[in-house]
């Protein structure tokens, strides 16, 4: 691939000329000329357009739940704040812990929720409830945020998936019941181009097979499964497209310049975070990292510092690169764990379960940063002001990507679920 | 290990099971005469549905049809080209019948419809670590299938299960649900009655007759019942126990009804007050035990209850599944959404075969023996009804299981199945990298949903189209098409065979015209063959039971 494809590449597949390009391309030609869109229906279309233009998410998932203390609600002054020391940030008036000394750097970009508040204490039912907003149960299959996003905010003709997941994951909602489509994309680990995403011939031959599969399937179109071979045909075409987009280099982390990937550091969570910024380039509205393991029941000082350094380089990084490129705004960087843990240091240096009280953190996506929503008390054990539910977290992201978290889709037993079951946006993020 | 499940499941099922040992010798006189009995009167009775309607019905299906059809149904993987042969020459009258019979005997037919029902249990699953249980699920409900049990004591079984779930494959819905009194009995009216009552559980449910104060009677059978964690033996696992003293019990943040002997209904305006005390009642009937009886009392009962001969919903619910799955369209849809206010397509025959089936004391092969000789199964498949169209005019093609998908892979690609004991499910839930087990993360579905809500996914046409393993495996030397290649030098012969492995048909005249054109066209034999191969793997046609 010769360097100038990648350039040509990049720039066609920035999202807002992605965005209006395909405006263009749906009222263009058979639109207006037809007769067929009238004024109003082509201001509404271009409302839509509008509407959700290039916004897109990474979600900075802390599997196994980090403490608030060690990260971004330090208590230097008590004694539940243990050995952690606050340093000052970008933000004026703003303590974080020591542990992020490069997120304190971009802190004036970020909007530290330290009120989060939820009441499920086990990993997977928490982590289920932060993806959906509800708790799991066997009659309702509820999909993730990112497949809600995916389906509000992908592009159906795109070539890449619109949900891609880095990293294992203990998360099993998946695209729940809104289907297969909006399940993620799921990339083990960023580097090359991941598995089965290549042909395994030649591209020549790989096209002479798909030639004489589509002439295979004939048979059975013809004997009774004319309608499973159509969908089967669409899937193929689909599948194979991605297989020979050229926009499957932006998995291919070796084509970004040397200076760039330094920005990100050695981590494997820098090279995550680098692939999420590559991905919202070229066209993917939903991204979701996992990192951990954060549960740290024992020792849990030096294995949240460990963590912390992990990812402070990165998480500096991609909201510095998102910014520079000039995409911060349109994109939401989120970052959460399941619940927080417990104030009160256990015997083996470690912090036990808390969803009382624990922190989040967003920026860009209209983000006000630079900014403490609520407040804990003293001691870290109770919220003081602005409680942040789950309900409430899940629709500001809403909020800031401008979906709906009020369509309602059928669940499989025809019960109308909404994206979000109550709650309000906490509206103080977006300044 | 045979004995310990037998064991579980006397144990599980005690009362049902030795009113089944008394009637089991009356059962097996009647038995060769009542699936025909039953079967023609299904026939009659769609016949006369057909005609009402004026209905274009589907001629029957093709011997190779009917054959890979059976094979795919009964034991979960297509016939080999010798069977095929064989089958399509015999010119005996009651090859179909016969061939039912065989497959039925199979053991590999428990071991199918074990992994159905194994999926239809963990794909609700409420948390990933309940999968530990998925292995033991799998070989106990084969062992049960293949010994021809009745569906009752099956069912009653996984009501009463106590255990290792490591062990005892009867405890599967409980740890499922992790225990937790509303979801485990949310579940086995699902499963075992077709019944969605959780819908009760927040408030009255609009169109059910179901009440918030019903869902609740059922939970308290339950509260007595735990899931916990063990490390005695060799392996992490978890017992389900049933606690009759509170002291035994502590809460904690999974399960808000720990250390409660009794079930309380939450109170909607004031969440974190006790709530009522509810009475255990099992709502189809409105039988009930007292309120302070112990745990084995309250299971046994509800496990009778709901599998009793009053209780229609028990017989429907199986007939429906299996109905659904064989015939390709339940007479009711979802399958595990029936009860009195749903519409059943055809109410008539499900009568029927609901009643023979009760009167067989829910004997399973019978069920099966008896559908899969109506015209409706023998007939060809046709593309899903609409709405409006009568229901049962031809049968209807499923998107194959994941695992009868993974065995027709090996099945085609001619080599043995690399998964090992390490690799199947529930080996151990943290570490399932096994082949088989990724297959099922690409592949597999919730046997409950809809099919034509079962989509093809992107992951699902990499993996067949560029996988390396399967690539390697077509080129491999001890592989089919190497073979056919060593074989025979005759073109035609080789594509013959060819569709005859992967398709388990004999091509049509088109097709052979259509891979000789393409050989002549590629740069050598072997990688026509291979290209071909690969196509047909890929194919619609193969991934589907037609």
């Amino acid at each position: 691939m010769s360097h100038q494809h990648q350039n040509t590449g990049r720039k066609n597949s920035h999202p807002a000329n992605l965005a209006r390009r395909r405006f263009l391309q749906t009222i263009g030609a058979g639109g207006l000329a037809g007769g067929i869109v009238n004024w109003p229906d082509l201001m509404a279309l271009k409302a839509e357009e509008l509407r959700k233009k290039g916004m897109a998410c990474i979600i900075l998932w802390m599997q196994g739940a980090p403490s608030q203390f060690e990260t971004f609600s330090p208590k230097p002054g008590h004694e539940n704040g243990g050995e952690t020391k606050a340093i000052s940030t970008a933000a004026s008036g703003i303590q974080i812990s020591e542990n992020l000394p490069q997120v304190a750097r971009v802190m004036d970009r970020l909007c530290v929720i330290r009120s989060m508040s939820s009441k499920e204490g086990s990993h997977p039912r928490a982590t289920f409830l932060m993806h959906t907003g509800y708790v799991p149960t066997a009659s309702v299959k509820y999909p993730e945020i990112g497949a809600h996003i995916a389906q509000q905010l992908g592009d159906s003709a795109s070539e890449l998936p619109s949900f891609v997941r880095i990293g294992r994951s203990r998360i099993n909602a998946k695209g729940g019941f809104l289907g297969v489509d909006y399940n993620p994309y799921v990339v083990d680990r960023a580097g090359g181009i991941p598995d089965n995403a290549e042909p395994a011939t030649s591209t020549k031959r790989y096209r002479r097979r798909l030639a004489l599969l589509d002439s295979l399937e004939t048979h059975y179109a013809e004997h009774g499964g004319k309608q499973e071979v159509a969908k089967h045909r669409k899937l193929y075409r689909k599948s194979s497209q991605m297989v020979m987009s050229p926009k499957m280099s932006a998995f291919d982390l070796s084509q970004e310049p040397e200076h760039i990937r330094k920005q990100y550091g050695d981590s494997q969570f820098g090279a995550d975070c680098l692939l999420a910024r590559r991905l919202v380039e070229a066209g993917v509205p939903a991204i979701e990292i996992s990192v951990g393991n954060w549960d740290t029941h024992f020792d849990n000082f030096s294995r949240t510092s460990d963590l912390c350094g992990q990812i402070d380089q990165p998480f500096a990084a991609l909201i510095r690169d998102l910014e520079t490129r000039g995409m911060l705004d349109k994109t939401l960087v989120v970052w959460t764990g399941e619940f927080g843990r417990t104030p009160r240091v256990n015997g083996r240096g470690g912090r036990d379960h808390y969803p009382r009280a624990y922190n989040a953190v967003l920026a860009g996506g209209g983000v006000q940063g630079g900014q403490v929503i609520g407040k804990t008390d003293a001691s870290g054990e109770s919220i003081e002001d602005r409680p942040v539910g789950v309900s409430d977290f899940l629709r500001t992201i809403c909020h800031s990507l401008k979906i709906d978290a009020d369509i309602e889709h059928m669940s499989g037993i025809g019960r109308p679920i909404r994206v979000v079951d109550g709650g309000e946006p906490v509206m103080e993020a977006f300044g | 290990m045979r004995g310990k499940w037998l064991f579980g499941g006397i144990v599980g099922g005690a009362v049902a099971s030795l009113a089944l040992a008394a009637g089991d010798s009356v059962l097996s006189a009647a038995e060769n005469n009542a699936p025909q009995k039953t079967t023609r009167r299904v026939d009659s009775q769609l016949r006369t549905e057909f005609q009402d309607a004026s209905v274009k019905v589907a001629p029957p299906a093709d011997d190779a049809t009917y054959l890979r059809r059976v094979w795919l149904d009964l034991v979960g993987q297509p016939p080999a080209p010798k069977a095929i042969l064989a089958f399509v020459h015999d010119t005996a009258a009651n090859k179909r019948r016969r061939l039912v019979d065989t497959l039925l005997a199979d053991e590999r037919f428990g071991n199918n419809w074990a992994q159905y029902w194994t999926d239809v249990i963990f794909y609700r699953r409420s948390e990933e670590r309940a999968l530990i249980g998925a292995r033991a699920a799998t070989e106990y409900l084969a062992t049960r299938f293949n010994d021809n049990d009745s569906w009752r004591d099956i069912a009653a079984s996984f009501v009463t299960a106590e255990g290792d779930v490591r062990e005892d494959g009867a405890t599967a819905v409980i740890m499922a649900q992790a225990g937790r009194p509303e979801e485990t009995v949310s579940e086995l009216t699902r499963i075992f009655n077709g019944i969605q009552i959780q819908c009760a559980q927040c408030h009255d449910h609009p169109t059910d007759r179901w009440k918030r104060e019903q869902f609740h009677h059922l939970a308290a059978f339950f509260p007595r019942v735990a899931v916990r964690p063990s490390r005695m033996g060799p392996q992490r696992t978890f017992l389900v126990v049933a606690n009759n003293f509170p002291a035994f019990r502590r809460p904690n943040a999974n399960n808000r009804f720990a250390g409660t002997l009794e079930h309380n209904m939450p109170d909607l305006n004031a969440p974190s007050a006790p709530g009522e005390l509810m009475q255990p009642v099992f709502f189809v009937t409105g039988e009930k035990v007292k309120i302070g009886t112990d745990d084995a009392f309250r299971r046994g009962k509800l496990a009778r209850w709901m599998t009793s001969d009053k209780n229609p919903w028990f017989a429907n619910a199986f007939v429906n599944r299996v109905w659904s799955e064989l015939v390709g369209e339940g007479f009711y849809e979802p399958v595990d959404d029936i009860g009195p206010d749903r519409e059943c397509s055809s109410a008539a025959t499900l009568a029927i075969l609901a009643d023979s089936f009760v009167a067989s004391n829910y004997n399973v092969k019978n069920l099966y023996r008896t559908i899969m000789a109506t015209e409706v199964y023998g007939r060809a498949s046709g593309p899903r009804r609409t709405p409006i169209e009568t229901p049962f005019a031809a049968n209807c093609s499923q998107p194959l299981r994941d695992g009868q998908l993974y065995t027709s892979l090996f099945h085609a690609l001619g080599l043995p199945d690399p998964a090992t004991a390490a690799g199947r499910p529930g080996a151990g839930f943290r570490r399932q990298r096994g082949p088989r087990v990724l297959f099922k993360n690409v592949f597999g579905f919730d046997p409950s949903q809809r099919r034509d809500e079962v989509g093809g996914s992107i992951p699902q046409a990499l993996t067949l189209m560029n996988s390396s393993q399967i690539n390697r495996a077509i080129a491999s030397r001890e592989g089919t098409v190497s073979q056919l290649m060593h074989n025979t030098d005759d073109d035609r012969e080789a594509i013959t065979n060819l569709y005859l492995r992967v398709l388990a048909r004999r091509p049509s005249k088109r097709e052979i015209e259509t891979c000789l054109a393409y050989r002549a066209e590629s740069p050598s034999r072997l990688e026509a063959f291979q290209d071909m191969f690969w196509s047909l793997i890929n194919t619609a046609e193969f991934k589907y039971r037609r």
